[in-house]
C-alpha cells in the first residue's frame, strides 16, 4: 500500500499545483487577457508568426533573413518557428499554440495545404490574421497569399530552364529525383511537369524517391546515369536533390553531357554552376519574399489593407500589386553563370 | 541476461578461427544472404547486363563502405547485450563540427587538426553513452534513443539553418577519387573489418565481449570489468562513426542538418538481418557485413530493373519485404535459431 | 543487471520521480509562459496527444512483457491509407473507418504470428515490418494523399463534447480498461511474470505464445484507432501519417517508469510519463519557439529522467 500512498501524494501535489500557478502571476494574466481581446495593435508591438515549411534549410533560412529585415524596419516583434522534419502536421500543431498564445498575425507557408487548414480556420475564427507565403493554402483559410510563383509555373519554368540549355530539339531521357513519395509539394510539381515535358521530344524515363537523404540522392544519381545511356539531363526537385544529383554528374565524369537544373538558393548551387555542370537554377527572391511577407502581415493588423485592395507599399520593394487575394511579388527567376554571383542568399 | 537459457553457450556461436574452412565459415544465415545477394544481382543482370560493370559495383561498394564501418561497432555493442540507435544523429553532429572546422567558409582549420579532433568527439560521445550504459545503468535503448533525439537538434541548432560548404580541396578529392584509384572509404573499410575480425577472433578483449554478452553473470564471476568492456565497445562504435563521417560526408555535395538520416536504423538492420543476436552473445562479422551489401544494393538493383514510376513508390516496401525474407527465412529453415529464439528480453 | 524492480516497495519510486518533475515542469511554466496552465487552453491543446496516449497503451503491455513494437508508426501510415482508399471508393465513412480499424488489427496480426509463430525477437520482426508497412502504404497509394472527408468527421477530433475532447473521452475508458486489466486480472499479472522470466512463465502453464500473439494484435488495432483519430483530426490521409511515432512512444513508456527489459510497469506511470512529455514540448515550444531545441531538451529529459530514478532506487535499496 505503501507505494500506492506514494503516488497518491504526488497526484494530489500536481492537483494542488496547477491553480496554484495561475493565481501566482497575476499581472501575467493580465497581459495575456488583453493580447486576446483584438483591440487594433496601436501601443505595444504588433506580434508576427512566421511559420516555414522546413525550419533549418538554406531555402528558408534566406527568406528569414529578408523577414527579419522587415521586422527591424517596421518595429514589429517576429517569430520564427516551423517544424525541422517539415511534417505539415506539425506546422498545424504550432498554428495552434499560436492561436491560444494570441499572436495578432500568422504567416504560413504550408506543406500540405489541407493539413492545416482546420488549424488556420481556428485561428481566423480566434481573430488572428492569417495569411500564406511561399505556396498557397485552401481559399477559406486565409486572407491573403503572397504569390511568388504557381505550382503550374514552377514546372513548367523547370521544364523550359532544361529546353532552352539543351535546345528545343534535343531528344532523349530525362529522369526526376524528387523527395519523397509522400512530399505534397514536389508531387504537384511533378504533375506539372509531366505535360510540359510531354509537349517535348524529351521523354521522361523515371523519378526517384530518394527522401531528404543526400547520401540517396546522390546513390540515385549515379545510378540514373549508368542505367539510361541516353540520358540528357535531370531534374533535382528538392534542396538535397538538386545539389545530389548535380554532385553525381561529376562523380561520373558527365558534366556538360548531363544537364542538371531544379530549385535552389543561389549560393548552394553556385559552384555547380561554375563548373558547368548546372547552366540554371530556377527559383525567386527568396529575401524579398520574406519581407515583403512582413509587411503583408503588418499591413493586414494595422487593416491597411483589405478584401479589395488593389496595391501596397512595401518598404525598398516599392509599390506591389495585389491581383484578387493574391499579392505578387513578381516572376520566378532563372540565375544563370552570367547573374549568379549578384545574389548572396 | 537474467535467463537461464542465455547461461548456455552453444558452440556455433563463438569466434570461429581464421584457419575454419570457407563452407565452415558460410553457414545458415551467411548462405542464406549469399543466395539473395546473388539470386538478385543474377535477376537484375539478365534484366539489364550493364548491372554488372565495374563501375556500378564500385559504386556500391563505396555506398556500403560507410554502413559496414559502422556496423562494425554496432555489432560488438549489440554482442555485449546492447544496442545503439544513436549512429545516424551522431554522424551529423561529426559532420557538422568536422565542417565548420575545415570548410574555408568558417573556421578554415587545418585537416591535421580537425580531423584528429573529429575522432576524439566521436570516441568521447561513444565513451559517454558506454559510461551512462555500464556506469549510469540506464538501459542503452534509452541512453541512445534520447541521444538520437538530442544530438540531431543539436545539429540543426549548431548549423544555423544554413549549409556548410566548401571543404578543403584536399579533403573532397581523396573522397572521391581516392588513393591509387581506391576509393577512400573502401580502404578504410577494409581496415575496419580487418581490424574487427582480429579483435574478434584474436585478442582476448573480442571473446570477452562474446562473454558478456552471453552471460553477464558468469563473465562478472570470472572477473571480467563489464564496465569497462562496454565503454570499449560504445567508444569503438562512436570512434568509427566518426571515421565513416570523414571518409563518407566529403562525397557528397553540401554538408546539411540531414546527414545522417535513418542511418541508424538501417545499420541496426543490417546487424539484425547479418544474423547477430539481439541479446547479445552470438554473431559473426562476414554476416553483417553480407547484410550490408544486400541492403544498400537493393536500391541501385531496382533502378536497373526499370520499374517504372509507379514502381519507384514501391521501393520501401520492397526493401521491407528484403529484410523479412532475411529474417523470416533463417527461422524457418533452422530448427536451431527457432530454438534458440526463444529468449526474448535482453 | 535488469532493473526488474525486485523491492516490491520502491516500486512507485520511478512514478513519484517523474511526477516531481512534472510539477517542476508545470510550476516552471506557468511561470515562464502567462496563461500556460489555463484549463481551456490546456484541453485545447490536449489534442496533440491523444493518438500518442492510444498507442502507449498498448505499448506500455508490450514492454512489460519484455517486447517492444517499431512498428505502430508504420501501421498507421497503412491504416490511413486504406481508409483513404476506401472512402474514395465507397464514399462511405464507416466502412472506411472500418477498414482501417482492420487494417491496424491485420497488421498487429502478422507481427504477433511472426513473433509467436515464428518465435522471432520482436524488435527484429517490427524493424522489418516498420519498414514493410510504411512501403507498403507508400506504392499502394502511390503517394496520393486523401483528403476532404467533411467537416462533421473531423469534428470527432477537434470537437469536443461538454468541455471534454472526444478522443480524450475515449483514451480515459481505455486507460481504464488497461489499468484494471494489468492490475486486477489474472492475464494482467501474467504479462509481469512473461517479462519477469518467461521460462519461469511457461513451465508454470501461461499460455506465453497465445498472450504474445494477442498483444501484438492490441497494439495494431490501437494503431489502427489512433491513425483514425489523427486522419480526422487534419482530416487528411497519407502514407506518411505517423512517421518518426514509434519512438516517441516508446520514450514515453520508458519515461513513465516501464523497464525497458519487461516486468515492470503501469498505466499510471506511463499517462505521467506522457503528460511529462507533452507538458515539456508545449512548454518550450510556447516559450522558446524553437523546434530544434525541443528535440534536445525531450532527449536530455530521457536519458536524466531514467538515470535519476535509477541513482533514487538504487540509493534506496543499498
Amino acid at each position: 500500500m505503501n507505494r500506492f500512498v506514494c503516488f497518491c501524494l504526488a497526484s494530489l501535489a500536481i492537483a494542488l499545483a496547477v491553480p496554484g500557478c495561475t493565481n501566482n502571476s497575476p499581472s501575467r494574466t493580465a497581459e495575456t487577457s488583453g493580447e486576446n481581446s483584438k483591440a487594433p495593435a496601436g501601443s505595444r508591438k504588433i506580434r508576427v508568426a512566421l511559420l516555414p515549411k522546413i525550419k533549418g534549410i538554406s531555402y528558408f533560412s534566406s527568406c528569414y533573413k529578408g523577414a527579419e529585415e522587415a521586422a527591424n524596419e517596421l518595429g514589429i516583434e517576429l517569430i520564427y518557428d516551423g517544424p525541422t522534419d517539415g511534417d505539415p502536421r506539425k506546422q498545424a500543431e504550432m498554428i495552434e499554440q499560436w492561436t491560444i498564445d494570441g499572436v495578432d498575425v500568422i504567416c504560413v507557408a504550408p506543406n500540405a495545404p489541407d493539413v492545416v487548414a482546420g488549424a488556420m480556420k481556428e485561428a481566423r475564427a480566434a481573430g488572428i490574421a492569417v495569411i500564406t507565403w511561399d505556396a498557397d493554402g485552401t481559399n477559406e483559410s486565409r486572407s491573403f497569399f503572397v504569390n511568388q510563383a504557381s505550382a503550374q509555373s514552377i514546372g513548367e519554368g523547370l521544364v523550359n530552364a532544361m529546353l532552352k540549355d539543351l535546345g528545343p530539339a534535343t531528344e532523349g531521357d530525362v529522369v526526376i529525383i524528387s523527395a519523397d513519395a509522400t512530399s505534397a509539394n514536389q508531387n504537384a510539381w511533378i504533375e506539372t511537369m509531366k505535360p510540359a515535358l510531354a509537349r517535348s521530344k524529351l521523354k521522361l524515363a523515371t523519378i526517384k524517391y530518394p527522401g531528404e537523404n543526400a547520401s540517396n540522392a546522390l546513390a540515385d544519381g549515379r545510378d540514373v546515369i549508368s542505367k539510361y545511356p541516353d540520358l540528357k539531363g535531370i531534374f533535382g526537385i528538392s534542396t538535397v536533390s538538386f545539389p545530389g544529383a548535380a554532385e553525381a554528374v561529376e562523380q561520373s565524369g558527365k558534366s556538360g553531357q548531363v544537364l542538371v537544373t531544379g530549385l535552389s538558393t543561389p549560393n548552394d548551387m553556385k559552384k555547380f554552376v561554375h563548373t558547368g555542370t548546372v547552366r540554371s537554377v530556377v527559383l525567386w527572391n527568396t529575401v524579398d519574399l520574406g519581407y515583403l511577407t512582413i509587411h503583408v502581415a503588418k499591413a493586414l493588423a494595422t487593416r491597411e489593407i483589405k478584401d479589395g485592395t488593389t496595391t501596397i507599399k512595401a518598404g525598398r520593394l516599392g509599390e506591389k500589386s495585389i491581383v484578387g487575394d493574391n499579392v505578387m511579388l513578381g516572376d520566378i527567376m532563372v540565375f544563370t553563370k552570367d547573374n549568379i554571383d549578384q545574389f548572396d542568399f | 541476461m537474467s535467463n537461464s537459457q542465455t547461461l548456455t553457450v552453444d558452440h556455433d556461436s563463438r569466434p570461429v578461427c581464421f584457419s575454419t574452412r570457407f563452407f565452415r565459415l558460410i553457414r545458415q544465415r551467411e548462405a542464406g544472404l549469399l543466395l539473395l545477394i546473388s539470386l538478385t544481382s543474377v535477376v537484375v543482370g539478365i534484366h539489364d547486363v550493364r548491372f554488372f560493370s565495374v563501375d556500378v559495383w564500385r559504386d556500391i561498394l563505396v555506398r556500403c563502405a560507410p554502413t559496414a564501418i559502422v556496423a562494425c561497432g554496432v555489432m560488438l555493442v549489440v554482442v555485449t547485450g546492447e544496442i545503439d540507435i544513436s549512429v545516424g544523429s551522431l554522424m551529423a553532429l561529426l559532420a557538422a563540427v568536422m565542417g565548420r572546422m575545415l570548410s574555408e567558409q568558417e573556421f578554415d582549420i587545418s585537416c591535421w587538426i580537425g580531423i584528429p579532433v573529429t575522432l576524439g568527439l566521436g570516441t568521447l560521445i561513444g565513451v559517454f553513452t558506454g559510461s551512462l550504459v555500464s556506469m549510469g545503468r540506464v538501459p542503452s535503448i534509452i541512453v541512445t534513443l534520447g541521444l538520437l533525439t538530442a544530438l540531431r537538434g543539436l545539429t540543426t541548432l549548431m548549423m544555423g539553418g544554413k549549409n556548410i560548404d566548401r571543404l578543403p580541396e584536399g579533403l573532397t578529392q581523396v573522397a572521391k577519387q581516392g588513393f591509387l584509384g581506391v576509393p577512400i572509404s573502401i580502404l578504410a573499410a577494409a581496415g575496419v573489418i580487418g581490424l574487427t575480425s582480429v579483435l574478434i577472433h584474436h585478442i582476448p578483449l573480442g571473446r570477452r565481449l562474446y562473454a558478456l554478452g552471453s552471460s553477464a553473470e558468469s563473465a562478472r564471476m570470472a572477473g571480467l570489468s563489464e564496465v569497462r568492456l562496454k565503454l570499449f565497445a560504445f567508444g569503438y562504435t562512436g570512434f568509427l562513426t566518426a571515421l565513416a563521417t570523414i571518409v563518407d560526408v566529403p562525397r557528397l555535395p553540401k554538408i546539411e542538418s540531414g546527414i545522417g538520416s535513418e542511418f541508424e536504423l538501417l545499420v541496426v538492420t543490417c546487424v539484425v538481418v547479418g544474423g547477430v543476436a539481439i541479446s547479445g552473445g552470438q554473431g559473426r562479422l562476414i554476416g553483417v557485413l553480407l547484410a550490408v551489401v544486400l541492403m544498400t544494393m537493393i536500391r541501385p538493383a531496382l533502378t536497373f530493373m526499370d520499374i517504372g514510376e509507379a514502381g519507384e513508390k514501391w521501393t520501401r516496401a520492397i526493401q521491407g519485404m528484403f529484410i523479412l525474407l532475411a529474417v523470416v527465412s533463417d527461422s524457418l529453415f533452422s530448427w536451431r535459431q527457432r530454438h534458440s529464439g526463444k529468449v526474448h528480453a535482453a | 543487471m535488469p532493473d526488474t524492480g525486485g523491492g516490491r516497495s520502491y516500486a512507485w519510486w520511478h512514478e513519484t520521480v517523474i511526477a516531481v518533475l512534472l510539477v517542476i515542469v508545470l510550476q516552471f511554466a506557468g511561470w515562464l509562459v502567462p496563461g500556460f496552465l489555463k484549463l481551456q487552453s490546456q484541453l485545447l491543446l490536449s489534442r496533440q496527444l491523444w493518438e500518442f496516449a492510444i498507442l502507449a497503451l498498448g505499448m506500455t503491455l508490450i514492454i512489460i512483457t519484455g517486447g517492444i513494437d517499431l512498428s505502430v508508426g508504420s501501421t498507421m501510415g497503412l491504416s490511413a491509407v486504406v481508409f483513404g482508399g476506401v472512402h474514395s471508393s465507397s464514399g462511405s465513412l464507416m466502412a472506411a473507418s472500418l477498414a482501417c480499424l482492420a487494417t491496424g488489427l491485420c497488421c498487429g496480426a502478422v507481427n504477433g504470428a511472426l513473433v509467436s509463430r515464428l518465435r522471432l525477437h520482436p524488435l527484429i520482426v517490427t524493424l522489418a515490418t516498420f519498414a514493410a508497412y510504411r512501403g507498403i502504404a507508400e506504392g499502394w497509394s502511390q503517394g496520393h494523399s486523401y483528403s476532404r472527408f467533411g467537416d462533421a468527421f473531423s469534428d470527432l477530433a477537434r470537437g469536443s463534447w461538454l468541455g471534454v475532447p472526444l478522443p480524450g473521452a475515449i483514451f480515459v475508458l481505455m486507460a481504464t480498461g488497461f489499468a484494471v486489466f494489468l492490475s486486477k486480472t489474472p492475464y494482467g499479472r501474467f504479462l509481469y511474470a512473461i517479462g519477469h522470466n518467461e521460462r519461469a512463465a511457461k513451465f508454470s502453464g501461461i499460455s506465453v505464445n497465445r498472450i504474445r500473439f494477442w498483444l501484438y494484435t492490441t497494439s495494431g488495432l490501437l494503431a489502427g484507432l489512433a491513425s483514425l483519430i489523427y486522419v480526422a483530426r487534419f482530416d487528411t490521409a497519407q502514407a506518411d501519417v505517423g512517421k518518426g511515432f514509434e519512438l516517441d512512444v516508446i520514450t514515453a513508456v520508458v519515461l513513465g517508469g516501464t523497464s525497458i527489459y519487461g516486468g515492470r510497469g503501469t498505466i499510471p506511470g506511463t499517462m505521467l510519463g506522457l503528460l511529462l512529455i507533452h507538458e515539456t514540448r508545449l512548454l518550450v515550444s510556447r516559450y522558446w519557439g524553437s523546434d530544434e531545441l525541443r528535440s534536445i531538451v525531450i532527449g536530455c529529459l530521457l536519458i536524466v529522467a531514467v538515470l535519476a530514478c535509477q541513482l533514487v532506487s538504487r540509493k534506496r535499496r543499498s
